[in-house]
């Protein structure tokens, strides 16, 4: 009786805690999925792993060996005002809001000015940028590297971003610079590739 | 440094001294300092255990990212703290300078100090770095770190590890671990800053310089607070929990002991802004990447004082145009201007103006500054991007 009712409660418990987990999926080869609730959609080539945590409302992530080794966001649309992603300490460390009126250039120092700040870190630097097509419009380019504290490990990412209609569409990926960087990055640049509104 | 006390004794007799101090006694030479012996070795069981740790730390902290390894900066920073602190006392301490935007220092038992590029930032002269310094070496000398162990151990072996263990929640830094560990009560911050003041009127610098950083501070979190729309959060009495004595009440009672036994002195600006120069443009930059525009317009503010120089309005131009209003795009391409009249050298300015005025919808002149950027540095990093912006 006793164990049954353990056995309940357990039964209970992995139910309970299963919602947190459910929303991890599979991205199947060759699906065309639209992405971070947006006009965006992507192709992937490969298989990726959906992961169901996001970082903000506008936001998805994709992965194919967990996301602090290789990590692909999507930022779909953010709106005039708003941060990248979620504030952790809106009263303390407020983050810089997308503008409208923000110049192609002003794109990748928000995004770094966000992850200084998000990341409670100064080792976040821009390391290139460059004019690119971005879903068939202009859009940038750009590169980065950061190193959070507490950890000391290297990472790298790129990243391609573009406004348009007055929202910040932006794709992300970063990993480890040992290794994980250039292992995934082909996979990303076909996802990047394949963006389009 | 790993001298510390020799005798227990002399450590009582100072502590018991300092508090006299600040109760208002007549001070008129700066009290004794304590007697100092070299290649101090731990000795109880707590003190090895804490020299272990900290030593671990130490390991890691050597060989971080976050350290500027730049060893005329050490070396300047450990000339302040000789002169501050007399030369046998800082011979043995090893001073780690970190990229960390916090106004902060500290120094760990076994004669590690941790300088952060925020401190650096803000004081003004070689004297006020000193008095941060010889507070922190203050509490190095006392021992507190070890009393504080020993106390906490006693009251509670988890709470205890629970400071240890706590994650880093302020610092961007792994020493934040020790940091949790080490926290002083407000009673031994007072006594390092007795002692602080003590090596301070035993050095060639003024005493008053230790209130001048607690004042500046203060106006700089209530300038933070205002940028932010908050309140200002300064008390007037530390609360029954807090670690700190306020900082008014620190600037208080340092004011006042200062006073006492004047000494004037040379507080060192010229050769201290001739060192930091190189450093400035980064650890500005630093800052205004806090998106902090209220402590960092106030902080720009204090570090110019009537003179604008040319870097420092570039600073404020960058902060201008960080926050993007339009009116603070008009303010950001005076800023650029004047710190170009003034003999900016760096292109930078030049694509801080162009890009002001091409958001200020000023095409024609923003294009114009955006060219003369490409041509002063046609290799830059974001060239091909800025040609796409002057050809539109």
């Amino acid at each position: 009786m006793a164990g049954k009712i353990a056995g309940a409660l357990i039964a209970g418990m992995l139910v309970a805690a299963a919602p947190a987990m459910a929303g991890n999926s599979l991205v199947a080869p060759g699906s065309k999925v639209q992405v971070a609730k947006s006009g965006m959609s992507i192709r992937s080539d490969g298989e990726w792993n959906k992961l169901g945590r996001r970082l903000g409302p506008n936001t998805e992530t994709w992965t194919i060996d967990g996301d602090e080794l290789n990590d692909v966001t999507f930022y779909g649309g953010i709106a005039d005002g708003l941060p990248i992603f979620r504030e952790v300490d809106k009263k303390n460390r407020p983050l810089p809001r997308v503008s409208s009126t923000m110049l192609v250039t002003d794109i990748p120092t928000l995004f770094e000015t966000s992850y200084r700040i998000a990341y409670d870190t100064p080792l976040m630097k821009i390391d290139t940028v460059e004019p690119t097509s971005f879903a068939g419009g202009k859009g940038v380019r750009f590169t980065y590297s950061f190193t959070r504290p507490n950890e000391e490990l290297h990472r790298k990412g790129e990243a391609r971003a573009a406004v348009v209609g007055g929202k910040l569409f932006l794709i992300t990926y970063e990993a480890p610079t040992l290794h994980y960087f250039d292992k995934t990055l082909p996979a990303f640049r076909q996802l990047a590739d394949s963006a389009a509104f | 440094m790993r001298g510390t006390l020799a005798a227990r004794a002399a450590i009582a007799a100072v502590a018991a001294l300092l508090p006299a101090a600040i109760a208002g006694a007549e001070v008129r030479a700066p009290a004794p300092l304590p007697p100092y012996a070299q290649a101090y070795e731990p000795t109880t069981v707590d003190e090895r255990g804490l020299w272990m740790e900290v030593d671990e730390v130490e390991r890691k902290l050597r060989d971080s990212r976050f350290v500027i390894k730049d060893q005329k900066l050490v070396d300047y920073v450990q000339g302040v703290l000789c002169r501050t602190v007399g030369d046998d006392r800082c011979r043995a301490v090893r001073i780690y300078v970190v990229r960390d935007t916090a106004f902060n220092a500290s120094m760990a038992p076994n004669g590690m100090m941790v300088v952060h590029s925020g401190l650096l930032l803000r004081v003004k002269d070689e004297a006020e770095l000193g008095s941060v310094l010889g507070h922190e070496f203050g509490h190095f000398e006392l021992r507190h770190s070890l009393n504080g162990f020993k106390q906490r151990r006693t009251a509670s072996d988890v709470m205890t590890w629970l400071a240890i263990l706590a994650p880093n929640t302020g610092g961007a830094l792994a020493t934040g671990i020790a940091g949790s560990a080490f926290a002083f009560s407000r009673g031994q911050e007072q006594d390092a800053d007795m002692l602080g003041l003590s090596y301070l009127a035993a050095s060639p610098y003024p005493s008053a310089s230790a209130a001048n950083v607690w004042e500046r501070l203060m106006a700089e979190q209530d300038a933070t607070a205002a940028g932010r729309k908050r309140k200002a959060q300064h008390r007037y009495s530390a609360g029954f929990f807090a670690s700190h004595p306020t900082e008014l009440t620190r600037a208080t009672y340092l004011r006042e002991a200062a006073a006492r036994a004047p000494d004037p002195g040379d507080a060192a600006q010229a050769a201290y802004r001739a060192t930091m120069a190189a450093f400035l443009p980064d650890f500005l930059d630093d800052q205004i990447k806090l998106n902090d525009f209220g402590g960092t317009e106030y902080l720009l503010n204090q570090l110019a004082g009537d003179q604008w120089t040319p870097q420092l309005l570039y600073a404020r131009g960058e902060l201008y145009r960080q926050r993007g209003n339009p009116r603070d795009l008009v303010s950001a391409a005076q800023f650029y201007q004047e710190a170009i009249a003034k003999g900016y050298a760096g292109a930078e300015a030049q694509r801080g103006l162009g890009l002001s005025l091409m958001r200020s919808q000023q095409v024609e002149q923003g294009r114009a500054a955006l060219q003369e950027y490409l041509k002063l540095k046609p290799d830059a990093a974001d060239a091909s991007l800025i040609s796409t912006l002057v050809a539109n």
